[in-house]
């Protein structure tokens, strides 16, 4: 687990510190405990703690909790924004060179890059599709996943405490 | 034993005159991702009315909004979540929460399971059970969405929490319920007066687990959406007659519940309970309870 995060975080050009020791796994999705919740864990539990992500054929799914945690990183790759490419982003858009409003890390093709609204909140992360410093009119950055999937995933299920 | 007229007349019988109501839609500001003057900010800048919910601490009313307010960035990014003005008061009553052990014992789909971990600021731990595997994704959606940190959620039915082998500090029981007409049309013509006797013998082993995994000093918050009092006073009523449980007083938006009920008497603490009919909310009955002295 500790590699495939550690493969993620330096894809986006930095790392955090976790506690390996306090990570557990379910059915390839990983979490991270704290002390109390890892001596109170349950056999048969579904969730705990914080979801860093899953696995899936190998490859690794980071949680938006952890791209937010990688977010509070000075050296972590970023670009900020404008609201309505922001909007956009979590419709599951690519992001366009003139919405970028702040370049943040590595602007090099084929980076990724945690995507930030303009109050510093992280909205999901993509691809860097082609270098970042040139003012163009393209897709700059692919979406490879974004929050809207919260809603995308309440859609699915079945449920209402509304 | 059903239809609107029946239950009308039980309604009645209980002090309180049946209405067409239509309970407003509601938020609670989730205080430990963002500031409260910060959040209302940012909703009124995209054009959403809200109004203050006086009896709660973080909660408010859609006053007006063009669009669902559950498809907003900051609803994805979990600054606050949409939940009934009711469904936000058990959650409140506890005492001292922070550094607590939680048990949610029925907590999908998890606004309430959310509510607590931020009451708890994210400190302490909180058991979540719930029997359907489909209903703990919905949970675990809001868990991540709302990044609550302190939270364990399993696959458990309520009345085998004694499995965990873990003591509670204390207890949230939002049982299964009948629910209410206030937020299902349909409800008079689909519910009997057997189901709400199926549900409330449920509740009592739920309640009867819950009294088992309860530390000497701990709380139960007790709480059902339903208006029915074989659910509600009857059932506590039953609890402090068989599981040497106390009802606490407590102070939150309702009235007190009644001690009579259908020309039976029930025991005077009864009227510590708090109950909530439909107007503004949802209807809504809850109560506090503690282990008795001599337990």
């Amino acid at each position: 687990m500790m590699k495939r995060t550690k493969d993620f975080e330096n894809r986006v050009g930095t790392e955090i510190c976790l506690d390996e020791s306090l990570i557990v796994e379910k059915q390839n999705r990983y979490f991270l405990l704290d002390k109390k919740l890892k001596e109170l864990i349950w056999n048969n539990f579904f969730y705990g703690g914080i979801y860093l992500g899953k696995t899936k054929n190998g490859k690794f799914f980071p949680s938006f909790m952890l791209l937010s945690m990688i977010a509070t990183k000075k050296k972590a790759n970023k670009i900020t924004v404008d609201e309505k490419t922001a909007w956009l982003f979590i419709c599951g858009r690519d992001v366009f060179r003139k919405g970028v409003t702040k370049v943040m890390g590595s602007m090099k093709k084929g980076d990724y890059t945690l995507v930030l609204n303009e109050h510093g909140e992280c909205l999901g992360f993509g691809k860097i599709l082609r270098t970042l410093d040139k003012e163009k009119g393209e897709v700059a950055v692919k979406n490879i996943s974004d929050i809207g999937d919260f809603l995308r995933r309440e859609k699915l299920q079945d449920h209402g405490e509304r | 034993m059903s239809g609107k007229g029946f239950f009308v007349r039980r309604y009645e019988e209980l002090g309180w005159k049946c209405e067409d109501v239509e309970p407003k839609s509601a938020i609670r500001i989730n205080s430990i991702n963002v500031g409260k003057a910060d959040i209302i900010r940012r909703l009124q800048l995209l054009g959403i009315e809200l109004e203050k919910i006086p009896f709660l601490e973080e909660g408010y009313w859609i006053h007006r909004s063009e669009f669902s307010v559950g498809a907003t960035a900051e609803y994805l990014l979990g600054l606050y979540s949409i939940q009934e003005a009711a469904a936000q008061i058990p959650a409140t009553l506890f005492t001292e929460l922070k550094d607590k052990i939680v048990l949610d014992a029925c907590a999908a789909p998890g606004g309430k399971t959310v509510q607590l971990a931020d009451l708890m600021q994210n400190t302490g731990a909180i058991i979540a059970l719930d029997v359907k595997r489909q209903r703990l994704s919905a949970l675990a959606n809001q868990l991540e969405r709302c990044r609550v940190k302190n939270t364990i959620a399993c696959l458990l039915d309520a009345r085998n929490a004694l499995q965990l082998k873990i003591k509670f500090d204390r207890i949230l029981l939002d049982v299964p319920c009948s629910g209410n007409f206030a937020t299902d049309r349909d409800w008079f013509n689909r519910r009997t007066l057997e189901d709400v006797e199926r549900n409330a013998a449920l509740q009592k082993q739920i309640l009867t687990e819950a009294a088992r995994v309860l530390k000497d000093d701990g709380e139960i918050v007790y709480s059902t959406c339903s208006l029915e009092p074989e659910e509600n006073e009857l059932n506590i009523d039953w609890t402090i007659e068989n599981l040497n449980l106390k009802i606490e007083r407590i102070s939150c938006h309702g009235e007190k519940a009644p001690t009579s009920i259908f020309g039976k008497q029930l025991d005077s603490s009864i009227e510590n309970c708090m109950r909530i009919w439909p107007g503004k909310t949802q209807g809504f009955f809850v109560c506090k309870l503690k282990k008795s002295e001599t337990a």
